[in-house]
C-alpha cells in the first residue's frame, strides 16, 4: 500500500451553525443585515473625524524623530527604521478617511527611510520635506488629491526631493 | 432571507495600530460580534490563543472562531503568527480561520500568504462592506483543508476551473496515496 501524502480535511463547518442554525439554506439565502452594515459605515464614517487628530500625533514623532537624526547622526540608522515603521502605518490608511495626500506622502517617506537606502544629510533633508507636506495637508484639511493646492504640494516636495538627490549623487 | 447572526462569535483582532486597531475593533462590534479580544502584535496572539486553549475562564473567550490580523508588526508579524498557528506543535487549533489585513498588495505578497495558509487577504484601505465579505466567505464558504508535505491550509483551488498549462495534480481522490477525513 503506497503511503498517504495528501490528506484533504472536510470538517464539519461550525461557523455556519454558530452564525446561522443548523437548517441547512442555500448561499443565495444568506447575507448580512444591510441596517447594520449601514450602521457600521456610519460609526467608521464617525471615527475618521478623529483621523486628522491621530495623523497629527504620528506627524510629531516623525518630527521628533527627525530631529533626532540632526542630533545624533551616528544613531541614524535606528532612527530611519522608527520613521519607516510610522511611515508604514501612515501609508495605507490615508485613503480609508479621504486623505489620499498622506497616503502618497507616506508611501514616499516609507521608500526613502527603507534599509537599502543612504542615512546622509540630503537624506534627512528629504524625510523633513516629507513632513512638512504631511504638515501642510493636515493642518489645511486637505482631503482627496487636494486639487490645485495638492498639485502644489506635491510639486514642492518633488522639487526639494530632486535638489537634494542631485547633491547626494 | 436569513441574516448571519455574529452574536456568538468570538474574534481574535491583531493590530499594532491604536488607531486602526479601534475601527476594527468598532466594526466588528457594531456588526454584532459577540465577543472581541484585541492585541498588539503575533506575540501576544500567540500568548492569548495558548491561554483561551488552557484556561478560557482566564482568557474571557471560550473559543477563537477567526482570527484578524495585520502582517507588519514587530515582533513577531502577521506571517509569523500565520505559521505558528498552522505548522507549530504547540498550536491549538491548526485550522482557524485567519484573515490576513495589510497595506501590501503586491501579487508575490499575496502568494507568500497564501503558501503559508491564509484563508482570506483583506487590503487597506478597508471598508465594511469588505470585512463583512470577508467574513461570510469564512463562515459560508469555508474550504476543505490540504496537507501534503509542502503545504498545509485552505484549498487554493477556489473553484473547479480549466487549468492553464500542466496539471500538476497527479493524484485524484482515488489514488490510495490520498486519504479524505471527515471531521
Amino acid at each position: 500500500m503506497p503511503k498517504v501524502t495528501v490528506r484533504y480535511y472536510r470538517l464539519k463547518n461550525k461557523l455556519k451553525e454558530k452564525t446561522l442554525g443548523l437548517a441547512p439554506r442555500g448561499d443565495d439565502e444568506i447575507s448580512f443585515d444591510e441596517d447594520i452594515l449601514a450602521q457600521a459605515t456610519a460609526a467608521l464614517e464617525d471615527m475618521a473625524e478623529d483621523y486628522p487628530d491621530w495623523v497629527s500625533t504620528l506627524i510629531d514623532q516623525l518630527a521628533d524623530v527627525h530631529r533626532r537624526c540632526v542630533d545624533t547622526p551616528e544613531q541614524r540608522v535606528p532612527l530611519f527604521e522608527q520613521l519607516h515603521s510610522i511611515a508604514h502605518d501612515m501609508r495605507g490608511q490615508g485613503g480609508t478617511f479621504g486623505y489620499q495626500l498622506i497616503s502618497d506622502f507616506a508611501d514616499g517617506l516609507y521608500a526613502f527611510t527603507d534599509k537599502s537606502t543612504s542615512t546622509s544629510d540630503n537624506h534627512v533633508e528629504v524625510i523633513k520635506a516629507h513632513i512638512d507636506a504631511m504638515r501642510v495637508v493636515i493642518k489645511q484639511r486637505i482631503s482627496g488629491d487636494g486639487g490645485e493646492v495638492g498639485s502644489e504640494i506635491k510639486a514642492g516636495l518633488e522639487a526639494a526631493i530632486k535638489k537634494y538627490m542631485a547633491q547626494n549623487a | 432571507m436569513n441574516n448571519i447572526d455574529l452574536s456568538r462569535m468570538c474574534v481574535l483582532v491583531v493590530e499594532d495600530s491604536q488607531f486602526i486597531r479601534s475601527l476594527i475593533v468598532n466594526s466588528l462590534r457594531v456588526m454584532g460580534v459577540g465577543s472581541i479580544k484585541s492585541v498588539d502584535d503575533g506575540a501576544e496572539a500567540i500568548e492569548f490563543i495558548k491561554l483561551v486553549d488552557s484556561n478560557p475562564m482566564k482568557a474571557g473567550m471560550m473559543s477563537i472562531d477567526i482570527v484578524i490580523s495585520d502582517w507588519e508588526m514587530s515582533p513577531v508579524n502577521g506571517m509569523m503568527l500565520l505559521r505558528w498557528i498552522r505548522r507549530h506543535k504547540e498550536s491549538p487549533e491548526r485550522f482557524l480561520p485567519f484573515i490576513m489585513l495589510t497595506g501590501y498588495s503586491e501579487p508575490q505578497r499575496v502568494e507568500d500568504a497564501r503558501a503559508m495558509g491564509v484563508n482570506e487577504f483583506m487590503s487597506k484601505p478597508f471598508t465594511v462592506n469588505a470585512l463583512a465579505d470577508k467574513l461570510f466567505s469564512v463562515i459560508n464558504k469555508p474550504r476543505q483543508f490540504v496537507h501534503t508535505a509542502s503545504y498545509f491550509g485552505p484549498d487554493r483551488r477556489r473553484q473547479d476551473v480549466p487549468i492553464q498549462g500542466e496539471d500538476r495534480r497527479k493524484l485524484t481522490l482515488k489514488s490510495p496515496e490520498v486519504e479524505v477525513v471527515n471531521a
